[in-house]
């Protein structure tokens, strides 16, 4: 009995963590523009700056191959600097088209999460951090 | 350069991945990988589950930048799939008729398959006794008689089926992961 419950709540926890991975997925380019919009930055530092606002994101995987295509896209603009007294690093900062793209996925977002919220929004459950 | 870094680059070599770019790209995720030591964490507060892939990893990022065109190690040859998976069904159809046919060949001599029986055991014992590397390997008492046909298909049943384990598994076979606790998932954000 006691296993089948522990089953359950592994089993649980399990799917909680896929779905925000999920819904993360398609907001994470998002959320690094919008860590840029504060100052040029590099990898590690928009990681940092995310986990600052609470976004732990890289338990479910690396940054890294989204800063590259979003500078393929051309939505950032990248140049090498030295950093404090570290070595020279890349840093990322929104390009004119980020900035657009920036406005428009926010836009985008919050009207999809106005319209998730009218469906959701009335069900009581506690928010686990 | 830390062994995550260096299989990185040899993934990157194999991918084609200009020099000037591969070094680029090694310098930023050494440097943030410094100073996330340097900060008393570990490689996976930088790269998450992506810590414990690098060959993955590296692929992706080179994909993601556009300076790839080879196939990844997540893309095997698309006849590979449905070869191994006839293969195994074979195998594992010859191994159990093989050793359907053996368990009811102990029992009844009139086995359609196999209408002649041999005895593999040395006269005077009950035993199957098969030659190895450190001696002789006897192998469990038995009664009656061995169908010789089922008892090769099983050995080639079960040898083929071995090799095909071994083949999936092996680092031949597509790409190495790192050793990590927890479940082994490795997912990317792209």
């Amino acid at each position: 009995m006691q296993g089948k419950i522990a089953d359950g709540i592994l089993w649980c926890m399990s799917n909680q963590e896929g779905r925000r991975s999920q819904l993360l997925r398609g907001v994470l380019d998002l959320c690094l523009l919008a860590v840029m919009g504060e100052g040029p930055a590099y990898g590690y530092e928009m990681t940092k700056r995310l986990r600052g606002r609470g976004l732990s994101i890289v338990g479910e995987g690396s940054i890294y191959p989204l800063l590259g295509r979003l500078e393929r896209d051309g939505l950032v603009e990248t140049r090498r600097a030295a950093s404090n007294g570290g070595p020279p690093r890349k840093y990322y900062s929104l390009s004119p088209e980020g900035e657009k793209e920036l406005e428009t996925g926010v836009s985008e977002w919050k009207a999809t999460r106005d319209a998730v919220d009218g469906a959701l929004g009335l069900v009581k459950a506690e928010v686990t951090p | 350069m830390s062994e995550f870094v260096a299989e990185c680059r040899r993934e990157w070599r194999r991918l084609g991945v200009p020099d000037p770019v591969a070094n680029e790209m090694a310098a930023d995720l050494s440097a943030d990988l410094e100073e996330a030591e340097a900060e008393g964490g570990s490689p996976e507060d930088v790269l998450g589950n992506s810590a414990f892939d690098p060959r993955r990893f590296a692929a992706s990022w080179a994909v993601a930048r556009g300076v790839t065109n080879q196939p990844t190690v997540d893309d095997p040859p698309p006849w590979r799939r449905p070869v191994a998976i006839a293969l195994t069904a074979i195998l594992g159809v010859l191994t159990v008729g093989a050793a359907l046919v053996l368990a009811v060949g102990f029992r009844s001599s009139s086995f359609a398959v196999a209408s002649k029986s041999i005895r593999v055991f040395a006269p005077g014992t009950n035993r199957i006794t098969l030659p190895g590397p450190l001696g002789p390997f006897v192998g469990p008492q038995i009664t009656g008689a061995v169908h010789p046909v089922a008892l090769v298909l099983l050995i080639l049943g079960v040898l083929g089926l071995g090799l095909l384990a071994v083949v999936h598994w092996s680092p031949w076979s597509g790409y190495r992961r790192f050793d990590r606790p927890g479940d082994g998932r490795t997912r990317s954000w792209n």
